[in-house]
């Protein structure tokens, strides 16, 4: 019934919006597909041999009104998310009024205020996130320069809303608009601010036999941030607060959360230098607060370390601590070395430097707790070679606390090397190769990986790599992809295996299953 | 120059209006504050109605309520230990009306080697797999779904609230290796329709446990050799599921279970559970220990 009625809600939306003259119409389809030929422990797959995640998203656009709504079908989903993860229907749909200084959604969106400390509704598909909120927004640019946004509404939990209410206000002033000493030197300043409260009902949460908790209904979260930028240099500075708000995350602390970033940029043409620091403290904010896994967080605090791509350098991937808290450091120096130099050499080359360390954090704000958490050094070289081959290589430094990140496992201290090639072979024909070796003493010892990519532009890509744990398990993880794309259309065809392995997080730990099979993947934009 | 400084100080003000607004949105909003002496709320304890107990003139139709807990365990499950205190908590609150099992099993669980004791066995894979459960440390109780450990004082006590139509009668007698269980049960109202299972546990195993250290140090984990685990499911004594029953109104069916006990059990640690379930969840359930 309820499907029915969004439905309904959704298609007199479109209408709405068919109404008005010059209507675009866009979308997408994504579909992931893997037929299983062996489930790796030997064990039934609750979906069967076949399972799919499959997103279909139509937008109308017209002057006045938008209007979009998304199907998705996940009745037989992929290994590794949630049993709630599992269903079908329609759990997007909204229309959105446009005038000149002002729009207001009604549905589901997303949103984010500043960094997301304490507001960020986003959809991450490979992870199952979807926090979207059902409700109402509303954004208004009263004068230039400031943007000024309202909002209620409940936050989706995969095939329902049964979170509280999260409610939230947010303003923008960009004073570079007003002040015209700034524009003229080429200043940019703006202050922002932002409030959420969540609504939550009262319930039992028995401590013991004769003593429930006395549970705040309502929570507060309020944001303040300025963000400078003169020439090559940029500040932000960011301070976000939450009132009590025990929950399952933080062991039901009645401790208010808070959280404080400084970020520092300076960039030139050939320079760039990032210096960053955080200190969080029990943060984590959801609109459930029985809930555990990755469902229903109304915010999100930004991992300040490197998002590696290559494959052994993401093996070990660090994840903010939000209840526990941490201090967090960045920085990064990146340069240029310019054609025809010494360094720079007949095409010139590009090397930079990452840093960044996170430790546990003590009640005194300015002191460190006992434990690091995460460190990480590496360095990369970008250079070609000749005309037609360039090369990256890499080098990484990590220690990794896996109790602290994945609930066991101890400090993983690792030393990671990348070398990556890219050949041009002919003109519409491009081979792209990796080669990556992770040593380490700690937990399944060191991993080798190789990768070519045959790049036949411009419909075909053949993908075939190998990961291999040779320190502990001796397996290997082989994966081939042929990809075609023609248009819009891209269509990636392949077979391989994935590892097992656990996600834990606020103290309980999720089994992810290996999987071997054959995978497909279409995407198709209009 | 005047007529000019007032505008400027009526436009900042304009522009200033949202950060006002914005200010005031949160005294709008209640805010809870709540100190430290505040913090908890005092129930009543659940009040036991028993009928066999408080009215012998009226006929029986209800008793009291054991609830079942089934706890989803495993040697390697860091956090498993945490939900070990919950239970230690609920059986210091509610005695022998709550009966513990630890079923260990999933992929955190441990089948034991040449040199190390295991505790998993294939009939709690079975049961993990069944139930759909997601992660461990987790817990049935009285089969109503899966529930996280930090709930379970919560949901105990709200099926320790309601009173069952069934009561239950359990001896377990070992005489020369073998176990004689004979398990009664009587509807005392209305017919009942559902199976009835039989377990066998044992208690102070010592064998490795991944823990904290302490419990409630999430930072540090070992691998605690002299952890001693108890109720810990061993063996169903009928099958898997149990076996069908069906009861009328004060027609006690009696059963009559042989067992024999296996070498890896000490028989003075050994306790026997039963309980009877259907699709609304368990009825009634009672633990004995094994009477040499």
């Amino acid at each position: 019934m309820k499907r029915i009625i969004l439905s309904a809600i959704a298609l007199c939306s479109l209408l709405t919006a068919q109404g008005q003259q010059d209507v675009i119409i866009s979308g997408s389809v994504q579909s992931d597909m893997l037929l299983s030929t062996q489930n790796e422990d030997n064990k039934q797959n609750e979906s069967g041999d076949f399972m799919s995640n499959t997103y279909l998203d139509v937008m109308l656009q017209s002057q006045y009104i938008d209007a979009g709504a998304r199907m998705e079908y996940m009745e037989h989903p992929l290994p590794g998310f949630d049993n709630d993860f599992k269903g079908w229907g329609l759990p997007h749909f909204w229309v959105k009024g446009k005038l000149n200084k002002a729009d207001m959604t009604l549905g589901t969106f997303y949103e984010q205020f500043g960094s997301g400390f304490i507001l960020r509704c986003y959809e991450e598909r490979s992870l199952g996130i979807d926090n979207s909120l059902l409700g109402g927004r509303l954004m208004v640019k009263p004068m230039n320069g400031v943007t000024l946004k309202v909002l209620s509404g409940k936050q989706r939990h995969y095939w329902k809303w049964d979170g509280g209410l999260v409610s939230g206000a947010d303003a923008e002033v960009s004073l570079d608009e007003w002040i015209d000493g700034l524009q003229r030197h080429g200043t940019r300043l703006s202050l922002g601010a932002s409030w959420v409260n969540k609504y939550e009902k009262d319930e039992d949460i028995f401590v013991n036999k004769d003593h429930r908790l006395n549970l705040p209904k309502f929570v507060n979260a309020w944001d303040v941030r300025t963000n400078l930028n003169h020439g090559p240099w940029g500040v932000l500075v960011e301070y976000a607060q939450k009132t009590q708000d025990p929950s399952f995350d933080n062991n039901y602390s009645y401790d208010n959360g808070h959280v404080a970033m400084l970020s520092g940029s300076y960039s030139k043409k050939g320079l760039s230098i990032l210096v960053q620091a955080k200190r969080s403290e029990n943060m984590s904010f959801r609109s459930k607060r029985s809930q555990l896994g990755t469902p229903l967080f109304i915010n999100h605090l930004p991992a300040f370390t490197l998002d590696h791509t290559y494959t052994l350098a993401a093996l070990y991937p660090y994840a903010t601590q939000l209840a526990d808290g941490e201090w967090a450091y960045q920085g990064e120096v990146g340069y240029n070395f310019k054609r025809k130099t010494l360094l720079g050499g007949k095409y010139g080359m590009n090397i930079k430097v990452n840093y960044s360390y996170v430790r546990a954090i003590q009640r005194a704000w300015f002191k460190w707790g006992s434990d690091t958490y995460y460190q990480d050094l590496n360095v990369q070289m970008s250079r070609r070679l000749t005309s037609d081959v360039k090369l990256n290589l890499m080098y990484m430094n990590q220690r990794y606390n896996k109790t602290v990140i994945e609930g066991d496992g101890g400090m993983i201290h690792s030393n990671i090397f990348v070398a990556d090639a890219l050949f041009q072979l002919a003109s519409s024909t491009k081979l792209r190769t990796e080669l990556q070796y992770l040593t380490t003493r700690q937990d399944e010892h060191d991993w080798a990986f190789a990768l070519a990519e045959l790049s036949l532009a411009p419909h075909w890509m053949i993908t075939a790599s190998d990961l291999w744990n040779h320190g502990d398990t001796k397996t290997h993880y082989y994966q081939g992809q042929l990809t075609y794309n023609i248009d819009s259309h891209r269509i990636q065809l392949g077979y391989g295996r994935t590892r097992a392995g656990f996600n834990c997080s606020g103290g309980v730990c999720r089994f992810v299953p290996a999987t071997r099979g054959f995978t497909l993947s279409y995407n198709y934009n209009f | 120059m005047e007529i000019k400084i007032l505008y400027k100080v009526k436009q900042t003000a304009k522009r200033l209006l949202p950060f006002g607004l914005l200010t005031v949105l949160p005294i709008l909003s209640a805010c809870d504050h709540i100190d430290e002496n505040d913090r908890l709320i005092y129930v009543e304890p659940v009040v036991q109605n028993d009928s066999t107990l408080t009215d012998s003139t009226k006929t029986i139709t209800s008793t009291l309520r054991t609830v079942l807990l089934e706890d989803f365990t495993g040697q390697m499950c860091v956090n498993c230990p945490k939900g070990t205190e919950v239970i230690k908590q609920l059986q210091d609150d509610y005695a022998e009306r709550l009966v513990a099992v630890g079923i260990h099993g999933g992929p955190l669980g441990f089948k034991g080697n040449a040199t190390t004791i295991g505790l998993a066995t294939d009939l709690g894979d079975k049961y993990y797999d069944s139930w759909q459960l997601e992660y461990q440390p987790v817990g049935l109780i009285d089969r109503h779904g899966a529930v996280n450990y930090t709930d379970w004082v919560t949901e105990v006590r709200k099926e320790m609230a309601k009173t069952s139509s069934i009561s239950m009668e359990l001896e377990a007698t070992l005489n020369d290796n073998q176990i004689t269980i004979i398990t009664k049960a009587t509807s005392l109202e209305g017919t009942y329709d559902g199976q009835l299972q039989l377990w066998v546990l044992e208690d102070s195993i010592t064998a490795t446990q991944k823990r904290h250290d302490p419990i409630d140090n999430d930072n540090v984990t070992i691998s605690d050799k002299n952890y001693l685990h108890n109720h810990v499911l061993r063996c169903a004594v009928n099958g898997s599921w149990g076996e069908s029953i069906h009861l009328n109104t004060n027609d006690p069916i009696v059963k009559t279970y042989p067992l024999t006990v296996d070498a890896a059990w000490e028989a003075s640690h050994l306790s026997i559970v039963a309980f009877l379930y259907n699709n609304s969840g368990v009825e009634q359930a009672i633990k004995t220990k094994v009477k040499e």
